[in-house]
């Protein structure tokens, strides 16, 4: 299937990228499908910072023009909001992937205005990006929580796309979450301390076992052992547990 | 040929799986591929071997327990780029969560003859196990295990740097004190040993990658099986074993279906210690391209689980390892109901016969017991505070603590200590042992028990070098199967500590002969 999908993932990749400049609130909202800028913001300048040269157009296209996509994530010329995705992708925006994007189903995927395509998408691609993406923006799980924090698909998946299915190495949670020592210590119970999700009897496990990103997280040890009291950031139904687990450093 | 052309006409399912056969073989590779499945529907007759294969190793290992590792490290040492395929998210599966013991008559330590615990033998580790099983077991598989039980604790303390518990019990059925202990009580300390030996031979291992099919031709005894396919994550792979498939994928004791096919009495009520891995998919496809299994219906329950949730946690091995050394069982009248060195059919179905709300049975003991099997202070301090050891410094307040009448407590303790004292049981006819402590000062512990599924005794056919065999008695070419996903070893009923032993022999077998197979 990564064949298939190309590496679109550089679509998340060059927002990344892109140094956070001004944002505000669109004048409304009450399109169904807007498919410009303009139909929420009215002018550009509105969104823009105040030394910004005027910007005439519709859509993206009028951005793309001076600012390329950088599918090498190494964009530090004019930059753009990074957070263009996550405010774009809340439930009430009820905008479309295609609102900027450029796509003939199992061919060309782009961004309006940009020359170069970014990649090839099927259209199973197409959809599981759409319901990733949603969910990364607004679910009540870890991929929501990690957008808020502006972590979009490549801080845990690098550049490729991923499968459904695949997982994420511990050292790439470990990159901002670790040392896992230090994890240890702030989840040792203090009833209990040997009832302890990071240094349990099953030595090292994978982060990914537990914390599920697109999906509710779930502690392994409850599988076994049934009735123990153990809570999990980002189960079933939302955050909860709240000073269970490590924060990014 | 369609499948309901077939059903019109009458076909029966052997003639329908013979022409498929045939019509594999004259399509050579990329050919029909042997197919029980579903029979007399459409995917059973049209299931295509692979075009090609994703990933080709030598040796691909199922499972990554005991057995699974010692066959991949056996593999490799013999030459065989081998792979590990582990459908659950971690390794190890039931083996990293076992208790750590290990049955053997000797080992290169003697901690036997350094204790001063009397005789052991090959032959009566072979006739203890052949009498636990009824004498249902193999006896030429009973012998290999035992033969090579002391070779293969030795290779995992040497290569693995496996380390063992200064201890060595008499468990339930055995006569011998013969069950080993690792330094943690834990079987991880043999998953890690093994692992690391072979992971040094080059093993890989993937993780999430669950089995799906076997892919055989045919079931001509010459036909050999030729890889597997695998589910992992999204993606469905085919992958090439050119050597060996050794299925190492444990039991089903998790898979409540086929628990009640072949034992209805096995209700999903009961309490299992297994990791929810451990389901039978693997004899199932092994079922279809032809194996034959045996002892199906022999399925064990554990007596001494941790009555809630069913597991085996540390405590619940102190009721296994605790009778050689003078605990006792008793119900909730106070009074014992069962000769504590019996084996474990016996001790469960004793507590289950109990009646209604007798759940849990006890585990007594006091403070000068616990030391001689490996128990330590430390835990039962820690499983205090758990709620899983309840303390009275008398035998009156342990009583009315576990709502047992004080004075019945009292004189089924003081009666056990004078069988002690006379060498005699004559309540239950245990063989009582010099090694057992009088319990007359406390404080005093109980410790809650019940009886949870736990290890399946049958499973795939296989002979002496772990191949597995068909229906009709013939070598599958290529396929192998080692620890509690084969069968015969332990016949009707398994003696404790005897399972690590199997999986350990018998996936150093497998693992020998695959990587001697010709590509």
């Amino acid at each position: 299937m990564a064949g298939l999908f190309f590496n679109v993932l550089i679509i998340c990749v060059f927002l990344v990228s892109l140094s956070p400049a001004a944002s505000a609130a669109p004048q409304k909202t009450n399109l169904s499908k807007p498919q410009s800028c303009t139909g929420c913001h009215g002018e550009f300048s509105s969104v823009l910072p105040a030394k910004h040269p005027r910007v005439a157009g519709k859509d993206i296209s009028a951005c793309t023009s001076c600012h390329a996509p950088d599918p090498q994530n190494k964009a530090t010329a004019k930059p753009y909001s990074s957070k263009l995705h996550l405010s774009h992708m809340q439930p009430d925006a009820k905008l479309d992937c295609l609102a900027c994007h450029t796509w003939k189903p199992g061919k060309a995927f782009g961004v309006k205005g940009a020359k170069k395509p970014l990649g090839t998408l099927p259209a199973e691609g197409m959809d599981q990006i759409r319901q990733i993406f949603a969910s990364w923006a607004s679910s009540k799980y870890l991929d929501a929580h990690h957008g808020k924090k502006n972590v979009t698909c490549s801080g845990c998946h690098d550049r490729k796309l991923p499968e459904s299915g695949d997982t994420v190495a511990s050292d790439r949670c470990l990159a901002c979450h670790g040392d896992i020592e230090k994890l240890a210590k702030k989840t040792e119970p203090k009833d209990f301390p040997d009832r302890n999700p990071h240094k349990s009897h099953l030595g090292t496990i994978d982060c990914v076992v537990c914390h599920k990103t697109h999906q509710p997280s779930k502690a392994y040890c409850l599988d076994c052992h049934k009735n123990f009291n153990m809570k999990i950031r980002f189960g079933e139904g939302g955050p909860g547990a709240k000073n269970a687990s490590g924060a990014a450093k | 040929m369609k499948d309901g052309d077939s059903e019109q006409k009458g076909m029966s399912r052997r003639s329908l799986l013979k022409g498929a056969a045939a019509v594999g073989a004259m399509a050579g590779l990329g050919g029909l591929a042997l197919n029980l499945a579903a029979p007399g529907t459409a995917e059973a007759i049209t299931k295509k071997l692979p075009q090609k294969w994703d990933e080709t190793w030598d040796v691909v290992v199922i499972g990554s327990g005991f057995a699974g590792l010692a066959a991949a490290a056996e593999a490799a040492g013999g030459g065989a780029k081998t792979v590990i395929l582990e459908k659950m998210p971690i390794y190890g599966g039931n083996s990293i969560i076992n208790g750590g013991g290990y049955a053997a008559w000797d080992e290169e330590l003697h901690l036997r003859q350094k204790k001063n615990l009397g005789n052991d033998s090959v032959k009566q580790h072979i006739d203890d196990t052949l009498k636990g099983g009824d004498f249902f077991n193999m006896p030429a598989l009973v012998e290999v295990m035992a033969k090579e039980a002391p070779d293969a604790l030795n290779w995992m303390i040497n290569e693995g740097g496996a380390q063992l518990s200064d201890v060595l019990v008499i468990g339930g059925g055995h006569t011998a004190y013969r069950a080993h202990f690792s330094a943690h009580n834990s079987g991880k300390d043999y998953t890690d040993a093994l692992k690391k030996i072979a992971e040094k031979r080059g093993v890989k291992m993937a993780l999430n990658s669950q089995v799906t099919w076997i892919w055989r031709k045919d079931a001509d005894p010459k036909s050999p099986v030729l890889g597997v396919e695998v589910k992992r994550g999204a993606k469905v792979l085919n992958i090439k074993a050119k050597k060996a498939l050794i299925l190492a994928s444990g039991g089903f004791s998790q898979d409540v279906e086929m628990r009640l096919a072949e034992w209805p009495k096995l209700v999903k009520e009961f309490n299992c210690t297994n990791q929810k891995g451990a389901t039978g998919e693997m004899i199932r496809f092994s079922k279809a391209v032809g194996a034959d299994t045996l002892h199906m219906n022999f399925i064990q329950l554990f007596p001494f689980a941790e009555p809630e949730a069913g597991i085996l946690d540390r405590p619940a091995v102190y009721g296994f390892s605790g009778p050689g050394v003078g605990v006792i069982y008793v119900s909730k009248t106070g009074k014992r109901f069962v000769n504590e060195l019996d084996r474990r059919d016996v001790c469960a179905f004793a507590q289950i016969a109990l009646g209604p709300n007798m759940k849990p049975a006890y585990t007594i003991f006091t403070d000068a017991i616990p030391p001689k099997f490996g128990g330590k202070p430390a835990e039962i301090e820690a499983g205090m505070k758990k709620g899983r050891f309840i303390k009275g410094e008398t035998i009156a307040e342990l009583a009315k603590k576990i709502g047992a009448p004080a004075d019945v407590l009292e004189k089924t303790i003081k009666d056990h200590n004078r069988y002690i004292a006379e060498g005699k049981d004559p309540e239950f006819n245990k063989p009582m042992k010099k090694t057992m402590i009088p319990m007359d000062k406390g404080p005093y512990y109980a410790l809650p028990m019940w009886p949870a599924v736990h290890h399946t005794m049958g499973g795939l056919r296989i002979n002496t070098n772990s191949q597995v065999v068909d229906v009709f008695g013939a070598v599958i070419p290529h396929l192998y199967a080692a620890g509690e996903v084969a069968g015969g070893v332990h016949g009707s009923n398994r003696l404790g500590c005897n399972a690590t032993t199997e999986c350990v022999v018998f996936g150093r077998i497998a693992g020998k002969n695959g990587a001697k197979e010709k590509a």
